[in-house]
């Protein structure tokens, strides 16, 4: 049974694989490292993602939906999909090939049928109902705490053990961004407002974060390419908190958080003649490095801002 | 130019019974736009927007720029006491008026077809190609060209695109929508 429990289907996502290839890796060792097997979807495509979401929901609803059967197919029904935009794409298609007929209102029902006929046609067998459950990458290494905690304390107490000298010396600014926590309620796993799961992992290993006012602001996200001078004040606001509050590098676990903080940090300086310089690093990564992965394992010099402190 | 050829009352009906039948709750209160945080730039804010709903003015936020710039973070809803979804109205309005309505805001409106483009074509998206594209397709050539260098320096972006297998039947699926 333990062993049916550590197996999960992943789904890594289009920027996952190209700009925030930092956060993939690090993602699959540190998966390896707990002994989680996990495999990723055969042939997954684009979920989508804000602008599918934002013009047409059956569009948004079919990609997303491919990837759920693919993983189905491969005789998976959990998911773990760190992007938190997938996430959310992901999540809203599972709940509506979770839901069954009988239970939907008509303006639901007509959404469900569109998409059943969409995925026929792409040569899909459907049955009635599904049980999918998405996790994204803080909720599942949340609940997977005991693990990390019993394999930190065996691996730290081994003789070859080197703890990272960048681990000793953080304190960091837990940033858990607006899109997961707040997603159209989907996900109940922690405060909205103020919450503190990343605080209770990063604690299990021994590092102990600041007090943080700006968790869940918004950094702007895709707006980024549209409207850059909202996401670069958005973003300024959320390294100056993390000044204040006397961190020396953020904690994120969405890629799109981390490039606006890390990638855009340089053109934020220019913009608003400022002299940041804040690391800004994936969770996995540090979680990685406690578990006796190496900086170069987790990708820290992929990092724009240099993680040394 | 207004956008006339939209059904209203549709929208109004699906809005009040299934997208938030809360809507005639809100008390006004502004909590939603406190915490807004690109209040700055809509013109309506977002208990505005309720207000008008409320008051049958829909065609008014469509013709604004208010429900283009939501960015979904979603503070709105979860701040609201009377539980009203705003960030999934303000959604419901982008959705069901996107084919007709020609007040969208010009630089979102080619970001998003350009990118489903991709991804109907790819299967995926391809960075590079919707940078490029976005900024030939806005006439900001070279915006964001600063951090290009730093991205292409790290090599932290894949130069040639991803196809997916299943990408033909994904187009075949997918192009009526957009």
């Amino acid at each position: 049974m333990a062993q049916e429990t550590n197996k999960i289907a992943y789904y890594p996502g289009c920027s996952l694989n190209s700009t925030a290839i930092d956060f993939n890796i690090s993602i699959t060792k540190l998966l390896k490292v707990l002994g989680i097997g996990f495999k990723e979807i055969e042939d997954w495509n684009c979920c989508g993602t804000t602008p599918a979401h934002h013009t047409n929901e059956e569009l948004s609803a079919t990609l997303s939906a491919r990837n759920l059967l693919l993983a189905d197919k491969m005789g998976y029904d959990e998911i773990l999909c760190p992007c938190v935009s997938c996430y959310n794409k992901l999540s809203h298609a599972a709940k509506m090939l979770n839901t069954s007929f009988s239970e939907m209102n008509p303006f639901e029902q007509e959404k469900k049928q569109q998409l059943v006929s969409d995925l026929k046609e792409m040569g899909f067998e459907l049955k009635d109902s599904y049980g999918f459950k998405i996790y994204s990458i803080l909720n599942y290494l949340f609940e997977k705490k005991e693990l990390i905690r019993q394999k930190y304390l065996e691996i730290s107490q081994t003789s070859g053990y080197n703890k990272s000298s960048l681990l000793a010396k953080i304190a960091p600014a837990c940033y858990y961004g607006c899109a997961l926590l707040r997603s159209n309620k989907l996900l109940k796993f922690d405060d909205i407002e103020n919450p503190n799961s990343m605080e209770i992992l990063l604690k299990d290993i021994g590092i102990t974060s600041k007090s943080f006012q700006f968790k869940t602001e918004c950094c702007g996200a895709i707006m980024s390419l549209t409207h850059k001078d909202l996401v670069l004040k958005l973003s300024k606001d959320i390294l100056e908190m993390a000044y204040d509050c006397k961190a020396n590098c953020i904690v994120v676990f969405c890629q799109l958080c981390q490039q606006n903080l890390d990638l855009r940090q340089s053109q934020i300086n220019r913009y608003f003649k400022t002299e940041y310089k804040i690391p800004v690093l994936y969770l996995t990564q540090i979680l990685g490095l406690a578990l006796g992965l190496s900086e170069r394992e987790v990708m820290l010099d992929k990092l724009f801002v240099s993680p040394n402190i | 130019m207004n956008n006339k050829n939209i059904d209203y009352g549709k929208i109004k009906n699906n809005l009040q019974n299934y997208i938030e039948p809360n809507i005639y709750y809100c008390c006004q209160c502004g909590k939603c736009s406190a915490g807004c945080p690109a209040v700055d730039l809509y013109d309506f804010k977002p208990h505005q927007v309720i207000s008008l709903i409320q008051s049958n003015r829909i065609d008014e936020i469509v013709n604004s720029s208010a429900i283009w710039l939501c960015l979904e973070c979603d503070i709105c809803s979860n701040r609201c006491p009377e539980n009203i979804s705003i960030a999934a109205i303000m959604n419901y309005l982008r959705v069901s008026t996107w084919q007709k309505n020609t007040k969208k805001v010009k630089n979102i409106s080619i970001f998003y077809k350009l990118f489903v483009r991709i991804v109907q074509f790819f299967g995926r998206s391809y960075e590079p190609g919707l940078i490029l594209g976005l900024n030939i397709g806005t006439g900001r050539f070279l915006n964001d060209f600063d951090i290009a260098v730093d991205i292409l320096k790290k090599r932290k972006i894949k130069v040639l695109p991803e196809f997916v297998k299943g990408r033909k039947k994904i187009s075949k699926a997918t192009k009526k929508y957009l």
